[in-house]
């Protein structure tokens, strides 16, 4: 009981998202229509429409944590008064009634995810207009009509009114560009009604409950597999296990709750090793797969990606890489793999040193003559998803992410430091036997030694190598302490411009990547969706 | 409400004083009291010979700027000594500063850039206030408010939004007129709509309005007619030439010579458009003499480094000072850097005496710098309380 009380108390203090996982569904809690009626009708109004009933809220579709954020802006913002329970009960309403399609999150999902680094791409109309203050994915995770995208632009001019003057705005009409060109483009691209959604709601969801085989990577902690015993306490209302071992053998076991919205958006929290985390998921339409990522609620860059199956499957192969005349321990991730070994050609079974409910471990030889390309191993009629690759020698290494952020924390302010975490890709250099070209082989990550290095001369002369940070062996970089250093020119925080170099060891030889790293000052406004 | 007067008469006389009496009226507003017995009377400026705690009129110079939570500072530039410090009713806006003519009141943006209070310089008393906001419309103000020639009228540029139940709607920005002598809670006598995104604004001798926008423009704020002074966003230039520039400029300066000056930063493709290695990137400015009306454009100063704010030497036009993360000294005539000096911390803008024997660089911390114009040599530093932030420095010729 008091295990409960301390993980409540905990999810809370963290904020708004952190509940979201913790929602349960009440029977005493009002419908969402009826909290809408309620809560909402003091500022908006109904239309008579039937079909959109509710002014400025009826003609928006958004993701759970979208949904979120515009209640909670209502409360701090607008003098929404509203329950705790009832804001669950309305997100989950909105979520599931004005949701997105799982096609219409497709490859957007990092910014929910918190995946630290991504480098977007947007046209320019959107790049210039929007995506200089905001993710690109926080406006393409929206489904809006023409008008709403309009008022929304109306909306900045009352909220944020100096927009039109940041840079790259105040050389543009910005506001008639925004009102009268990107609006409309945003209504025909990120439209209201649109058939994927139609057929999404027409679609039968499938229930998430039952036993998952899980494989993930965490910074700190490396590879994981393990068990999640999933059941359902009311629809879309789920109890969590988490069971199993990380790559070192050491255990990981979790307990947890996760709410499903929109048919198939698992947010989840989960305490692993008394660490919150957050588990934020894609379920395929089938039920039968979870797609996502798992990171610590109080530090989103430490996590991982993750994926949980509950059918039969190869999840991963752990080196990916073997090398010609090479004997290797190989673990294969997965559920319920059961029959004979299957490598492909060159590559010879020798023993399988152990085998549980979630992993195989096999030893494996590589002939001196294998081809070099990629297998695709099957354990009975399993076939593994991801490619196992045999290689002659290793070419090239690449850094990832190719470029980084870690922002300086602590140093007595509230903000805590936000690190970086790097990781070494190998590859060989393929058929052509050049380096660089587009057949090379992808290896997959490789353990490297880790070492900083100015990135450019600013970087040389200000010395930013002693006061920026360090990287430790497992390729996370930890920032300097933040506020002025009296040290440093104009007495400026420990920031820095970094190369980040991972060196891979191979028959006495070592190549290295390299990666930008631009540590700099805190984010002192952080948004659910940034 | 506190007034912290470094030439504080005793307590028994201020206490009848005018002063606090309009800080009493500005204390109702605040809290949107019916302001019975506040009387416009007291804006009326004391005589010449009367200028109370220790003033001197006759053209001595103050230095004049705000800092955070809400302050407005008096500074001698004589003595480099800060004489008082006014509270500013409201919350921190930006710290604009516009000067009345005879230099005595300085208005001063407030409340998140909605409000204006008109503070006597010599007593801290307020004079002046026009809360711009009104029913459901949110009225912000960018930085922009001029005093007409005669003292009689203050500008400022009014963004407004309404703000209605469950969406804003924004409005079309307008110049808004003030009659100086309402006092308190003036309403605007005369609005005229005005290009969006003005931010620096300042009048000239024969009363238009000009308005430092995308491109630069006066206006008659009697009749609300404009004329276009200098295109800058709409300059009609090749775009395989010229990059559009980017005009901007957070603070006011120039009248301790009579000048408006927008900078702006453009690139001339020499080569094919987005070759950097053919291209001049470049400091342009467009300097209006306030007295005249003549305009000069310059686009000679290579960009070197940010430069946040620019004034002109008085004892040589071509010479002009920058401030930011270096004071800088630039001919504007031969595009010649003349000297740089690495400030300790940056500087947001910078203002000069009218003599040009001292430079005064501000804002962005709790320290003005004084500096040597000859050479760049930092001559002492003014200590102030809060943070400057994005407060304007500005210079008041007491009369």
């Amino acid at each position: 009981m008091k295990k409960k009380n301390n993980m409540t108390r905990a999810l809370l203090s963290t904020g708004a998202l952190a509940f979201m996982g913790m929602a349960t569904s009440s029977a005493q809690a009002a419908s969402g229509e009826s909290i809408i009626k309620d809560r909402c009708l003091i500022c908006h109004t109904e239309t008579g429409d039937a079909a959109a009933p509710f002014s400025r809220i009826s003609q928006q579709r958004k993701t759970p944590e979208g949904w979120l954020m515009t209640i909670s802006r209502m409360q701090q913002q607008r003098g929404l008064v509203i329950s705790p329970d009832e804001k669950r009960e309305l997100v989950k309403y909105l979520a599931d009634k004005q949701g997105l399609a799982p096609s219409e999150t497709e490859n957007l999902r990092y910014v929910l995810e918190k995946e630290p680094n991504v480098v977007e791409s947007f046209e320019p109309l959107l790049q210039e207009t929007c995506v200089r203050c905001h993710s690109g994915a926080r406006i393409a995770l929206q489904r809006r009509t023409e008008d709403e995208w309009k008022w929304l632009v109306h909306f900045h001019m009352g909220q944020q009114p100096t927009a039109e003057l940041h840079a790259g705005a105040r050389d543009r009409a910005w506001f008639d560009i925004a009102l009268n060109q990107v609006a409309p483009y945003l209504g025909q691209k990120f439209n209201f009604d649109t058939d994927a959604w139609q057929q999404w709601q027409a679609q039968a969801k499938q229930p998430l409950s039952g036993r998952w085989a899980v494989h993930g990577f965490l910074p700190e902690k490396g590879n994981f597999d393990a068990t999640m015993q999933v059941t359902m306490q009311s629809k879309d209302h789920y109890q969590i296990s988490l069971e199993g071992n990380y790559a070192d053998g050491s255990p990981l076991a979790g307990q947890g709750k996760a709410v499903v919205y929109t048919g198939y958006e698992w947010r989840g929290t989960v305490t692993v090793g008394g660490v919150q985390m957050r588990q934020v998921f894609a379920a395929s339409a089938d039920g039968q797969s979870l797609v996502g990522r798992m990171y610590p609620n109080e530090d989103d860059v430490m996590g991982g990606q993750i994926k949980a199956v509950k059918k039969t499957a190869i999840t991963a192969i752990t080196p990916s890489y073997i090398k010609q005349g090479e004997q290797a321990l190989l673990t294969v991730s997965g559920y319920q793999l059961n029959g004979k070994v299957n490598l492909g050609s060159g590559l010879k079974l020798l023993e399988v040193v152990s085998k549980n409910d979630n992993r195989w471990v096999l030893k494996v030889q590589a002939s001196p003559k294998a081809s070099v390309g990629t297998r695709h191993i099957k354990i009975g009629n399993t076939s593994a998803s991801e490619p196992l690759a045999v290689y002659d020698q290793l070419a090239r290494v690449e850094i990832t992410p190719n470029d980084s952020i870690a922002r300086v924390g602590g140093g007595g302010g509230k903000i805590p430091k936000q690190k970086s975490v790097y990781r070494a890709v190998g590859y060989a250099a393929g058929a052509d036997g050049k380096v660089g070209t587009l057949d090379d082989l992808r290896l997959g990550y490789m353990t490297a030694n880790w070492s900083l290095k100015p990135f450019d001369e600013t970087a040389v002369h200000d010395n930013d190598i002693q006061y920026a940070g360090q990287i430790d062996a497992r390729g996370i970089f930890t920032p300097g302490d933040a506020g002025p250093n009296p040290a440093r020119k104009m007495s400026t925080n420990n920031v820095g411009n970094l190369g980040v170099v991972g060196t891979v060891q191979e028959d006495g030889k070592s190549i290295s990547g390299e990666s930008h790293l631009l540590v700099t000052v805190q984010k002192f406004v952080r948004a659910v969706i940034e | 409400m506190m007034i912290t007067d470094k030439i504080t008469a005793p307590l028994s006389q201020l206490s009848q004083s005018k002063g606090w009496k309009g800080l009493a009226c500005a204390g109702l507003l605040t809290v949107g009291a019916v302001l019975a017995g506040c009387s416009a009377n007291s804006s009326q400026p004391m005589s010449q010979n009367a200028l109370p705690n220790g003033m001197q009129g006759n053209g001595h110079e103050y230095l004049l700027t705000v800092t955070r939570p809400n302050q407005l500072h008096v500074i001698d530039t004589e003595t480099n000594k800060l004489l008082r410090s006014c509270d500013i009713p409201g919350s921190f806006g930006n710290g604009s500063i516009a000067i009345s003519p005879d230099g005595r009141t300085a208005f001063v943006l407030s409340n998140k850039m909605e409000d204006v209070y008109g503070i006597d310089i010599t007593n801290c008393e307020t004079t002046f206030s026009a809360l711009q906001s009104y029913d459901n419309v949110q009225v912000k103000t960018f930085i922009s408010m001029a005093i007409s020639p005669d003292g009689k009228e203050l500008y400022t540029i009014q963004n407004p939004v309404r703000k209605l139940r469950d969406r804003f709607e924004t409005m079309a920005p307008r110049l808004a007129a003030f009659n100086i002598a309402d006092g308190l809670n003036a309403k605007p006598i005369r609005t005229f709509p005005v290009d969006r995104r003005i931010t620096k604004i300042a009048t000239q001798q024969n009363g238009e309005v000009i308005l430092g926008g995308g491109d630069i423009k006066a206006i008659n704020p009697k009749t609300g007619e404009t004329r276009l002074i200098t295109a800058l966003q709409n300059w009609e230039r090749a775009p395989d030439k010229w990059v559009p520039p980017d005009a901007f400029a957070m603070h006011t300066m120039g009248e301790h010579i009579g000048e408006f000056v927008m900078p702006y930063f453009t690139i001339r493709w020499n080569g094919e458009p987005g070759d950097e290695s053919k291209a001049d990137f470049l400091w342009g400015h467009v300097r209006i003499d306030l007295k005249t009306g003549a305009v000069e454009n310059f686009e000679t100063v290579p960009f070197e480094f940010i430069v946040f704010n620019w004034v002109t030497d008085p004892k040589d036009k071509d010479v002009m000072y920058g401030s930011f993360n270096q004071l800088s000294k630039h001919n504007l005539k031969t595009g010649e850097t003349l000297n740089v000096l690495g400030m300790d911390h940056t500087y947001y803008n910078l203002n000069m005496t009218t003599d040009g024997k001292k430079l005064y660089v501000g804002g962005a911390g709790n320290n003005i710098s004084i500096h040597d114009p000859d050479t760049l040599a930092k001559l002492g530093s003014i200590p102030l309380v809060g943070d400057m932030s994005t407060a304007d420095l500005r210079l008041a010729v007491l009369k």
